[in-house]
């Protein structure tokens, strides 16, 4: 295989691994947001929930920034395209996303249940949308978006933003993704919380991924009578990048099953995305929160490469014009930038994770009411 | 025993730092002047601090 | 193809200009309370004395105040590219995208996991961790700038990508080029030290507030002493740094220097080369192409820009002139690549290649062009519209100028304050100069004015072209409608309104109430306090 065939399948895993650590990390903190009303249901309450997850929102906040300077450097076009195409919810979602380190911030800096109160509904919308969000994107690019090119590589949309709002699949895919975080946060607000918050915390975890299993095998079923794409020729996969030229696609009902055809090992992956979810489940009912929440992560795991499995080497096909769907072949950046930010890549991504970890375990242990009132550099 | 390695950790932590200067040095004159130089501010302004409370225990033994 | 709607592109200037001028209050505050902090730790830790451990932990609050919503509108800025600026993220999202995700992985993950260990971690890490945390935190806030400074230093003076006919886009060519880029390297050291000055006056200025009102004097004086010295040096570097970034403008963005200077005609058209005044006050006006008024001060102009007696710099009006037969050698040079990218002939190619140098000058001249199309420019319009595209490359001279001068006249201002706050803090003489005090709170908020002005030179200098000489603005916005950015306009304009409201009630608040007692016994001045594990 050419140098450049392999950087560009590998900056494809690594996009699925970024965007699994950014649903898994952040997707955590989203859910502790969401529920934080209902988990905590006095001021004291819902400080500790918040101080559960304060040491650490903002170093997992970084996977999402992470994961937006990762597609900009490593699939240009595809970070031009879709965030442009995607404009209204895109704007809805860093609305949402920039309300949340304010809130974590002013929150609990003043006294009063008005100010908390607001702050309260700020952690809802802000941990609940982006969420949705993140799935029904999914969704749409599955379905496929309508958009297409000019010669330049300037991309034109081709359809409204309400198709790709009010899209059935896709927000199917967006409660999927809000249940799995509602269970990511109820595992973590298990592991470092004590009653009352643990057993509401407990109820969230089981509930949502309950709740996820049942979309995700839905979604399984949807997909299949789905339209997907499907190359008509052969394609190369070491083609210059550019969705301008060098390829032809087809509009396919269920083509998106076709790689689970080709290589039937692929099931492991759904099949590992609801052991995830079911066995998260019965981890949350016996209370044992920490495996439930690496069953949590697997549960992630098992969704994203599910999906991205099933669409390789398609990342973003276009309904409109087929021909210029994005795919790994055709979206990516040099391989001359691939390589350098492979290496960066590889020198930083043990650093980091030494580092979060380390920083957890120096947080551990629970929290506890008084810890709250008596600690001054809490939340 | 530990203290060989906290030796071992200064002494790559030393390299690390002359690497890094030699590298800035040659290819960045300005990244170079800005390792130099917030070194430098930060130590002055904590030895200001130093010097504050050198000055106070002066005065208030004058006094 | 649909045209390029004009105020599509205005709308997307604007939202981007406001939501980085708005970011831009935060961050000069994180760059340098952060290393403040850590020197204040420092000492803290060298001496065992608590009152600096209350200082780090009052100015720590303070800090975490301005540091949520800097990170919060930090957010905006890296999805902006992709949501209003589609072409450009295309065509060089390949090289400037990189230094992005670098900044992600090196700075961003550190400076935002230490920075909860920072808040958090007072009772569980020893001394010297703790203060090794800070370190790393300010260390990480300032490599964010370094990769950003970096990517920005590419649209000043692209180096390090070549442009790609196949792909339509700049590819990245050399990682040293790009990394070392004199422009990248003098931006981020003004910038950051900048950021310094902007800590250190927020600090002095807050404790000069209470030394005015003979409040939490120990404190106070300790921070106003350390934050002086911290401000006089920094504030006489970013004025050097300065200067090396109006040199290498004047090397490399002929135009932007012209236009900071109010320079339309060459330095040499009213008098010697070395007798060039100076303009210390001047009226440009972009319409006339002249200045209606000016205020200069002879033989200064320039030995300043550039470090010479007799190089001269050329006007505004000459570049204009300069630009005409690179716009016509653009126009072909476009025209050849849309020819290559329809039927891939090795012509064409060679048509390409022979006026590449000149393309950004092709681009430039398309809206000018009838229905934006290059290839309707005849004979017989073609004058009308070069002399149209000259006009064009000149940014707003205006606004440029004068952005660069309140900039530049805070700047001398701060190394003057500074200076008497530094020598009447080490005398101990505070209390004898109230002026001086009330001078340095009121004083507060100018370094931050002074980054945003410098910011606005920087950009505006840099217009008509997003990436200097390849890709004009006009082409790089993406093509939404009107709607869009009505809608997104008014959410950031409601959303960024309130948390500014947030913050200055939250900073106001708690500046007044200053620092309080502690839980915390008061510890013991120990033996040796470098090694005492904290468990106080």
């Amino acid at each position: 295989m050419e140098m450049f065939v392999a950087l560009k399948v590998i900056w494809a895993v690594l996009l699925g691994v970024l965007l699994t650590g950014l649903a898994v990390m952040v997707g955590m903190d989203m859910g502790v947001g969401s529920m934080l009303r209902f988990v905590g249901r006095n001021d004291a309450e819902r400080r500790v929930a918040l101080n559960i997850i304060g040491p650490h929102w903002d170093g997992n906040q970084v996977w999402f920034i992470l994961g937006g300077g990762a597609i900009f450097a490593a699939f240009p076009t595809l970070y031009a395209t879709s965030f442009s195409v995607f404009y209204v919810v895109m704007i809805l979602l860093l609305f949402s996303m920039i309300m949340r380190p304010v809130a974590f911030e002013y929150r609990s800096k003043v006294p009063g249940d008005k100010w908390r109160g607001t702050w309260d509904w700020a952690f809802l919308i802000s941990g609940a949308l982006p969420m949705i969000i993140y799935g029904a994107a999914f969704g749409n690019v599955m379905e496929g978006v309508g958009f297409h090119y000019s010669w330049t590589g300037q991309y034109f949309q081709d359809e409204s933003f309400l198709s790709y709002l009010l899209n059935p699949f896709a927000v199917m895919c967006g409660v999927l993704s809000l249940a799995l975080s509602l269970y990511q946060g109820g595992t973590m607000l298990m592991l470092r919380g004590e009653e009352p918050i643990y057993g509401r915390a407990r109820g969230f975890a089981i509930g949502g991924a309950l709740v996820a299993a049942l979309l995700f095998a839905a979604g399984g079923f949807w997909i299949a009578h789905l339209n997907g794409y499907a190359f008509s020729a052969p394609v190369d996969p070491n083609m210059p990048p550019t969705p301008l030229t060098g390829q032809s696609v087809v509009v396919q009902p269920g083509a998106w099953m076709n790689n689970y055809h080709r290589y039937p090992v692929l099931w492991v992956l759904p099949a590992l995305g609801l052991l995830g979810m079911l066995g998260g489940a019965a981890m949350a009912a016996l209370r044992k929160p920490i495996i439930g929440w690496w069953l949590g992560a697997i549960a992630w795991i098992g969704v994203i490469f599910t999906t991205g499995a099933s669409m390789f080497p398609f990342l973003m096909p276009s309904s409109s014009n087929p021909d210029q769907s994005l795919t790994v072949w055709n979206a990516t950046g040099s391989e001359y930038n691939l390589g350098w930010m492979l290496f960066f890549a590889l020198l930083f991504t043990p650093i980091i994770i030494a580092y979060t970890s380390w920083c957890f375990y120096v947080m551990r242990g629970k929290v506890r009411i008084g810890d709250i009132t008596k600690n001054t550099h809490g939340y | 025993m530990g203290k060989i390695f906290k030796l071992l950790g200064l002494a790559l932590v030393l390299a690390l730092g002359i690497g890094l200067a030699v590298v800035a040095g040659d290819y960045g004159p300005w990244y170079f002047a800005w390792l130099v130089g917030t070194t430098m501010i930060v130590l002055i302004a904590a030895a200001g601090a130093v010097l504050f409370d050198t000055q106070e225990a002066a005065t208030s033994g004058e006094a | 193809m649909p045209l390029i709607d004009p105020s599509v592109v205005d709308l997307s200037r604007m939202q981007f200009a406001l939501t980085a001028l708005y970011h831009f209050l935060f961050v000069p505050l994180t760059l340098g309370m952060t290393f403040i902090l850590a020197a204040m730790e420092t000492v803290y830790v060298i001496t065992g004395k608590a009152i600096y451990k209350e200082m780090t932990q009052f100015w720590g609050k303070l800090f975490g105040i301005n540091f949520a919503i800097g990170v919060a509108t930090g957010l905006t800025m890296e999805f902006e590219f992709g949501t209003n600026w589609s072409m450009f993220s295309h065509f060089v999202g390949d090289v400037f995208g990189t230094p992005l995700a670098i900044e992600g992985l090196m700075a961003f993950f550190m400076e935002s996991t230490f920075v909860g260990l920072m808040f958090f971690g007072w009772d569980r890490l020893s001394k010297p961790g703790h203060l090794a945390i800070t370190y790393l935190t300010a260390l990480g806030s300032n490599l964010s700038a370094l990769w950003i400074l970096i990517a920005n230093g590419f649209m000043q003076n692209p180096q390090g990508a070549s442009f790609d006919p196949v792909t339509m886009r700049m590819q990245f060519t050399s990682f040293l080029g790009l990394v070392f880029s004199p422009d990248a390297q003098a931006k981020f050291v003004h910038t950051s030290i900048a950021g310094f000055v902007a800590g250190a006056m927020f600090i002095m200025g807050i404790s000069a507030f209470y030394l005015l009102r003979r409040q939490h004097v120990a404190l106070a004086a300790r921070s106003f002493r350390m934050a002086a010295l911290f401000g006089v040096i920094s504030s006489m570097a970013v004025v050097t740094l300065g200067d090396a970034l109006g040199r290498l403008d004047y090397l490399v963005q002929p135009t932007k220097i012209a236009a900071i200077e109010g320079l339309w005609q060459d330095s040499n058209a009213h008098s010697t080369v070395a007798a060039a005044p100076w303009l210390l006050f001047a009226l440009p006006n972009d319409a006339t192409q002249s200045n209606s008024f000016e205020i200069g001060v002879p033989y200064l102009l320039t030995p300043l820009v550039t470090h010479s007696e007799n190089q001269v710099i050329p006007g505004l009006i000459t570049q204009e002139r300069m630009a005409g037969p690179r716009i016509l050698d653009g126009i072909k040079a476009v025209n050849a690549l849309q020819a290559f990218g329809a039927r891939h002939d090795a012509a064409d190619l060679a048509a390409f290649q022979a006026s590449e140098g000149n393309m950004g000058y092709g681009f430039l001249a398309q809206r000018n062009a009838p229905n934006q199309d290059l290839k309707l420019i005849t004979p017989a319009n073609q004058d009308a519209i070069v002399a149209q595209t000259e006009r064009d490359i000149v940014p707003n001279v205006f606004v440029t100028f004068w952005s660069f001068r309140l900039m530049m006249f805070l700047g001398f201002y701060f190394v003057a304050l500074f200076a008497f706050a530094s020598y009447y803090s080490l005398r101990n003489e505070l209390m004898k100069h109230p002026w001086l005090l009330k001078a340095t709170m009121w004083s507060i908020p100018l370094p931050i004015m002074a980054t945003e002005f410098g910011w606005i030179t920087a950009e505006a200098g840099r217009q008509p072209w997003s990436v200097f000489g390849w890709l004009p603005t006009f082409q790089a916005a993406s093509s939404h409608p009107v709607g869009y950015m009505i809608f997104s306009l008014i959410g950031f304009a409601l959303l960024y309104s309130s948390f500014i409201a947030a913050e200055l009630y939250l900073m106001f608040k708690f500046a007044r109430l200053g620092p309080q007692p502690h839980h915390d016994a008061p510890e013991e001045p120990g033996m040796s306090p470098m090694f005492a594990r904290a468990a106080e």
